[in-house]
């Protein structure tokens, strides 16, 4: 009986345990490396077996819902094309999907098939990692590669691992109706700016709509102001030691967003505001102008968002300091879609990349996503044919706004490692709260960059 | 089938399947979070470089560490010495109610069943800074508006109270259960005797409700030390890092910047806090009130 007995349960653990060990196909991307994507051939063999892929995307809520239907369009597209094929759209708020879902699943080695993703410096980590697909041959092969604004966040050791979905760049919207009624013009010089600043402040309106709750709003604003003090090549050096943040122009861009700060010309208790809240300050005439993204206009022109201020909200890119120069303006095109390095080992997924990308990365998708949504073309593409996309009066100025542009950067997070982004968020937070000044806060963050650069090394 | 179960070997069977369990869920995850907290790994790499100590030497040297430890003591101390008395309080209300005991009961639980995400939400409003309900209560005291979760004087304090907002119900629910098990001959018997309801409560219920008040305690110190997503939601950690708390100065400082080696040996540190604070709170006090003989 004892000896049944323990029979008996060592035969139930036994099945228990191979149970566990057998789950998996063991299929483990990455471990062998970077996957070059190959030309999918699957010998002249048709596969019509249902399968299915998931695409993990950021278009999530109101504001995205014209990407969203733009993606599905793009969807439909691909599921004709690959016989057998379902696509599950995944929905992920995109900070969540940064900074939680897609590392979560890197980590385990397991990403979406295809995924959104920022470029730097996420994808160069994963990419570094092998997690990521090399699409060098795939763009080559559909005559993409030289299409690109820019793939330069995308790209590692020289080869392409994702495709930024659409181009933005920086600048202020603001209310036009008031500038009108009140005789102001656009600022040529930042110190233009100032004066209109101390106007509107003096009108009992603020000047500036900001919420600083996510640290990367208000950098927007003083990535700006450093990169016309001192130069947009300042930032490029500081991941090299060629350049510190302690110059005294970069103090300067951010003393000057601190005493804005000073002088009121932002909402008291922004720090606590999150973003919408610096959208809906223009939108009820609390505050007069936005430093924000080119993509915000999507906001301002929906009525159901902006309500009787669609039509009254103008564009112009930040002035440079003195009349005459340059303008200096972060153009940036860090997100976009990546695909996972397991795809390489299945033809069908593979076709389905080539598919998706095919069916994503067309002219007319670029001025689709332009047209409806009102993010700038990643793809290279003529001012005049952006022009006749759009006949709306802020589109227009946003494409005045990219014609004047001098010299472009990208945004300085792309630039640094992702611990000096931390360390000047809670700065940039700290100098708006007056707990610090400029400069002590770019010594702190210095500091963080000595150690980061050190750690590279 | 008795010889059988003489044997130790058949129990150690029996405790297998739970020992199993126990290993990958709870000794896996800490013998690999400490191992993790020896390296410089980024999270995503497979091979890493061991480091010896140095994460937790970075750890105790910096300052905003230590920052947001002092907001896990203030998570601690606004349970025990503010939520703990009006949990027991309120308890003792509602046990005496003789109508609606039900109504209360579930009124009062509902905020514990709401998920974090919803109450940030929700007191995001209340603490609105042009139209809050509590800056509107204030204004009618003629009080200026406060910038709850913008101003660093205030942002933690609006936390504690959402918090506790959340979390009273659950545990109010849990000591009144407490107080209903209490044979009703002892109260009555008091009662009988010319006691009061005061004295009631403070020498019959109180004494006899220790032990769950204790557990109460020792949840809320665990609760206070792994606090985390209240704050993420409320504000972030902001405005500038001051209501960060340890798990959330893990995410700001070591998840979000590839630092995972660094993000472990936070999160081993948390741990040990939280161990040495309720073995203490243990020996010192809970031992104490263990026992309870009717």
């Amino acid at each position: 009986m004892k000896k049944s007995l323990v029979l008996l349960l060592s035969l139930i653990f036994v099945i228990m345990l191979a149970g566990c060990g057998t789950s998996g196909n063991g299929n483990k991307p990455g471990s062998e490396g970077q996957q070059t994507a190959g030309n999918g051939d699957q010998g002249g063999k048709t596969n019509n077996e249902p399968f299915e892929i998931t695409i993990r995307h950021t278009q999530v809520g109101e504001s995205k819902k014209f990407r969203l239907a733009l993606l599905e369009d793009v969807v439909k597209k691909t599921e004709a094309a690959v016989p057998g094929l379902k696509i599950k759209l995944d929905g992920v708020d995109s900070e969540v999907n940064r900074k939680e879902r897609l590392r979560g699943e890197m980590a385990a080695g397991k990403p979406p098939e295809i995924f959104d993703v920022m470029g730097s410096p996420d994808a160069e980590l994963y990419a570094k990692e092998g997690l990521m697909l090399d699409l060098t041959p795939i763009l080559e092969e559909l005559g993409l590669t030289e299409k690109f604004t820019t793939l330069v966040p995308f790209t590692h050791d020289g080869k392409i691992y994702g495709i930024p979905i659409g181009g933005s760049i920086e600048g202020y919207f603001y209310n036009k109706e008031y500038f009108e009624q009140k005789g102001y013009q656009v600022p040529k010089t930042l110190a233009e700016l100032d004066d209109l600043a101390a106007k509107i402040k003096a009108d009992g309106k603020f000047p500036f709509a900001q919420a600083s709750k996510d640290a990367w709003i208000p950098l927007m604003t003083t990535n700006n102001l450093w990169s016309y003090y001192g130069g947009p090549q300042i930032t490029y050096g500081l991941k090299t030691g060629e350049s510190k943040w302690t110059d005294d122009n970069i103090v300067k861009g951010v003393a000057k967003h601190q005493e804005w700060v000073q002088k009121g010309y932002f909402k008291k208790g922004e720090l606590g505001f999150e973003y919408a809240h610096m959208r809906n300050q223009v939108i009820t005439g609390e505050a007069v102008m936005m430093m924000d993204g080119s993509w915000a206009n999507s906001v301002f022109r929906d009525p159901a968002q902006a309500g009787d201020m669609v039509g009254k909200i103008g564009y112009f890119n930040m002035p440079p300091v003195n009349a005459g120069d340059p303008v200096v303006v972060m153009q940036d095109a860090n997100n976009g879609y990546g695909f996972s390095s397991a795809v390489a080992e299945d033809p069908r997924k593979l076709q389905v990349v080539k598919e998706f990308i095919r069916n994503m990365w067309t002219e007319e998708m670029q001025l689709r996503g332009l047209k409806e949504d009102g993010v700038l073309p990643a793809m290279k593409m003529d001012l005049d044919q952006m022009k006749t996309v759009s006949d709306d009066p802020l589109m227009q100025d946003i494409f005045r706004a990219v014609s004047e542009i001098g010299t472009s950067f990208p945004a300085f997070d792309a630039l640094v490692q992702a611990e000096v982004n931390t360390a000047l968020s809670t700065g940039i937070q700290q100098v708006i709260s007056g707990d610090i000044d400029a400069a002590k806060m770019l010594e702190n963050v210095q500091a963080v960059q000595d150690a980061a650069n050190s750690a590279a090394q | 089938m008795n010889k059988a179960l003489r044997n130790p070997l058949i129990y150690m069977l029996f405790i297998l399947p739970a020992f199993i369990l126990f290993v990958a869920f709870f000794i896996y995850p800490i013998v690999t979070a400490v191992n993790n907290s020896l390296t410089s790994w980024n999270g995503i790499s497979k091979t890493m470089t061991y480091i010896g100590m140095d994460n937790y030497a970075t750890a105790v040297q910096d300052k905003i560490f230590w920052y947001s430890a002092r907001n896990n003591v203030y998570f601690i101390l606004f349970s025990c010495l503010i939520q703990v008395p009006a949990i027991v309080f309120f308890s003792l209300l509602i046990a005496n109610v003789r109508r609606l005991k039900d109504l209360y009961k579930t009124a009062i639980f509902l905020p514990s069943i709401m998920s974090t995400a919803v109450i940030g939400i929700l007191w995001g409003f209340i603490y609105n800074p042009d139209f809050g309900l509590m800056n509107e209560f204030l204004g009618l005291f003629g009080i200026e508006p406060v910038y709850w979760l913008s101003d660093k004087n205030w942002a933690m304090i609006a936390i504690l109270i959402t918090n506790a907002w959340q979390w009273t119900g659950f545990y109010i629910v849990m000591v009144l259960a407490a107080i209903l098990s209490i044979p009703k001959e002892l109260d009555e018997a008091a009662a009988i005797d010319g006691a009061t309801g005061v004295q009631r409560a403070t020498k019959i219920t109180l004494p006899l409700i220790m032990p769950i008040i204790s557990v109460v305690v020792m949840l809320s110190i665990a609760g206070a030390m792994k606090a985390a997503d209240i704050v993420l939601v409320m504000t972030k950690g902001g405005p500038a890092g001051a209501t960060d708390v340890m798990a959330t100065y893990m995410i700001r400082y070591a998840i979000t910047s590839f630092k995972h080696g660094f993000g472990n040996a936070i999160a081993v540190l948390i741990f040990l806090f939280t161990i040495i604070i309720t073995v203490l709170y243990q020996f010192l006090i809970a031992r104490r009130t263990e026992r309870i003989e009717y």
